[in-house]
């Protein structure tokens, strides 16, 4: 019987990756335990990670960076297939698909904090969507999607700001 | 999201909690609602001041009712048989208050065609649709009954028209509501609002504010903008949606055009606002009425001769016409309406 | 300060005034008809009560015609079946909002929405 071995040589880029999934985790983490202010409406600062990766490594390594921040967060805190799950994953899988077109507007005219803004409003809507089919399926929550909106602004602005001078670093 | 709602909840509980003097009740009189706020007195006065009120409509609704025996249907049948009948004193001032509304509005608002309500069944609690027979309609018309039939000497009354039949429908809710005014000043009341089928009155204010009504949309379950009402004003509105039929696809409403006999058609809604003077709570009910009957090019010259600068008339979704002194009172709440309307000018 | 302009760009700030103003669309728009929070009921001058929105509910509330039928709809109401002849209530149809009334003059029955705060006194109709 012969041993079988599968053997991984990862590369420099891979290690770099997995350690910025490893911090993207962590600040999710981080983010969910605080409590925030007003209820619902958090910062995303995760989302700097998958901003920073998609302008150094391309749309599909942020993809996965984003997906796996997602999985792992909501099995570090138990929370796997909840509502609060599926709200996170149907905020990024929105936010992921604006960016995978907003990555073909013009570097020159756009830079990485207009695809922050962009996809922090995609994060909103897609989590509002679930919210209103599934979690809360009437009318009363039109209310709150103005306090959401003006926060995606504020925070799509502030992390597309940090991300942009982690770049120029 | 659990939290979040728990969060907006305790908000909601501790804006609420403040209870303000607000007395308010609703009840029902001339077969419509009768709604009564009263701001800064004991909820015992404010009741008792109330109570007083709504009695005083009761009996007034019994004196005056078009079609049950009462003061008017006395007039009404003293004039189908030619003959004089002495009424009270009060009567006998509304008559000629109405003749000279009337002649004012050049025969346009004509509370005289009680025949030709009637008619069209809208002198009933239980109206139904039914096809009107024409003739009866022209003969009606040919008779021409006018307020200015009517010779009211002292309280003795007679109409040198037999066709004429007094309906106050369109007069009696503003009436009231100068009554309501008028008592509630003599009670030392300061701050009120009394609200009978839609025709508004207002006394002193709302705390620290001045009365706010809402303008019903004429087609939906909103309202379409938002008025201050300051002590002492009055608003009324003319609506093809308060009463009608609907007969071969086509809406009746009960208000008549007294030229042709037939409901007026093509319009939804006038609202007028009547700043404090004497009588505001009359003008509110009656001023709208020839506005909503007159032809679309006469609509301004009614406004004009009944005085009420401040009106908004609707006739579609798609046609709304503003006077600029309304316009600056109003508050929009339905934005597409305020897109359509027109800012017309009046001086 | 000086960094930040570095940083954006003519498309930033097109981004970023855009939805400044989508936001500002969306306070105007949602908030200007706040939802109801409450349903008060009234059957001639009695108060009959006031009522959650948020639940799923059928009510049977008697007048002088008879009983008319309410339902309460997750936030929404309406007059379901009347015993009046004219049916100008059921017409109505649902509402939601603050401020909004529903009357059945026949049955002498009304219908008021109310939240924290009353966009007006009284209705004009």
């Amino acid at each position: 019987m012969t041993r079988s071995t599968i053997s991984i040589n990862p590369t420099k880029t891979d290690h770099h990756v997995a350690k910025l999934t490893a911090l993207a985790i962590a600040l999710h983490v981080l983010e969910a335990v605080f409590p925030s202010p007003l209820p619902g409406v958090k910062p995303g600062v995760a989302n700097i990670i998958t901003l920073f990766v998609l302008i150094r490594y391309g749309f599909g390594t942020a993809a996965w960076v984003s997906l796996l921040r997602v999985f792992a967060s909501s099995l570090l805190l138990g929370n796997f297939l909840s509502p609060t799950f599926v709200l996170s994953l149907s905020g990024a899988l929105l936010s992921l698909a604006t960016l995978w077109l907003a990555q073909y507007l013009p570097k020159r005219y756009f830079s990485v904090i207009s695809l922050s803004v962009l996809a922090a409003f995609a994060h909103t809507l897609g989590q509002l969507c679930i919210v209103r089919i599934w979690l809360i399926p009437h009318a009363g929550v039109s209310y709150l999607i103005p306090i959401f909106a003006l926060a995606a602004l504020i925070f799509g602005l502030i992390n597309g700001i940090i991300c942009a001078r982690l770049l120029s670093k | 999201m659990r939290p979040l709602f728990l969060f907006f909840s305790a908000w909601l509980l501790i804006s609420c909690s403040a209870k303000e003097p607000l007395y308010n009740t609703q009840t029902y009189v001339f077969g419509t609602l009768v709604d009564i706020s009263i701001y800064g007195e004991t909820d015992e006065r404010a009741q008792a001041v109330s109570n007083a009120i709504i009695q005083e409509y009761q009996h007034l609704h019994q004196r005056l009712h078009a079609w049950k025996p009462s003061e008017l249907s006395a007039v009404n049948q003293a004039f189908t048989q030619g003959e004089a009948i002495t009424v009270k004193a009060d009567i006998a001032q509304m008559l000629s208050d109405v003749t000279r509304l009337s002649t004012q509005s050049n025969g346009t608002f004509n509370p005289a065609i009680g025949q030709l309500i009637k008619l069209w069944g809208f002198q009933n609690d239980t109206f139904t649709p039914h096809q009107v027979d024409a003739k009866a309609i022209d003969s009606l018309i040919s008779k021409n009954p006018r307020m200015t039939d009517l010779v009211i000497k002292g309280n003795q009354i007679h109409s040198v028209n037999s066709a004429v039949q007094l309906d106050l429908g369109g007069y009696a809710k503003g009436y009231a509501l100068d009554l309501g005014l008028a008592y509630l000043k003599q009670q030392h009341i300061q701050h009120a609002l009394i609200n009978i089928g839609g025709n508004i009155i207002a006394l002193g204010q709302h705390g620290n504010q001045a009365w706010r009504v809402g303008i019903q949309h004429p087609r939906q379950p909103n309202a379409i903008a938002t008025v201050a009402l300051a002590s002492g004003w009055a608003i009324g509105t003319s609506g093809d949606y308060q009463r009608y039929f609907y007969l071969d696809g086509k809406r009746y409403c009960h208000i008549i055009d007294p030229k042709t006999g037939y409901p007026v058609q093509g319009m939804q809604s006038v609202t007028v606002l009547i700043p404090p003077k004497k009588q505001a709570g009359v003008l509110s009910d009656v001023a709208s009425k020839p506005i909503f009957i007159a032809p679309a090019n006469e609509r301004l010259a009614q406004a004009k001769a009944m005085d009420v600068p401040h009106f908004l008339i609707i006739t579609s979704n798609t046609d709304i016409q503003v006077s600029e002194a309304m316009q600056q009172k109003l508050t929009w709440l339905d934005h597409k309406a305020e897109k359509i309307a027109k800012v017309v000018r009046f001086e | 300060m000086n960094k930040l302009k570095s940083q954006a760009l003519i498309g930033d700030i097109f981004i970023i005034v855009t939805s400044a103003i989508a936001v500002v669309f969306l306070f105007k728009t949602l908030w200007s008809n706040v939802p109801a929070s409450q349903l008060l009921i009234r059957q001639a001058d009695q108060i009959i009560g006031t009522y959650d929105l948020e639940q799923t509910r059928e009510l049977h509330i008697h007048g002088p015609l008879g009983e008319s039928h309410i339902s309460i709809e997750q936030g929404k109401v309406r007059f379901k079946q009347s015993p009046c002849n004219h049916q100008y209530c059921v017409h109505q149809g649902w509402l939601n909002r603050v401020g909004q009334v529903a009357i059945c003059l026949p049955n002498q029955i009304s219908l008021q929405l109310i939240g924290e705060k009353k966009p007006y006194d009284s209705l004009n109709y």
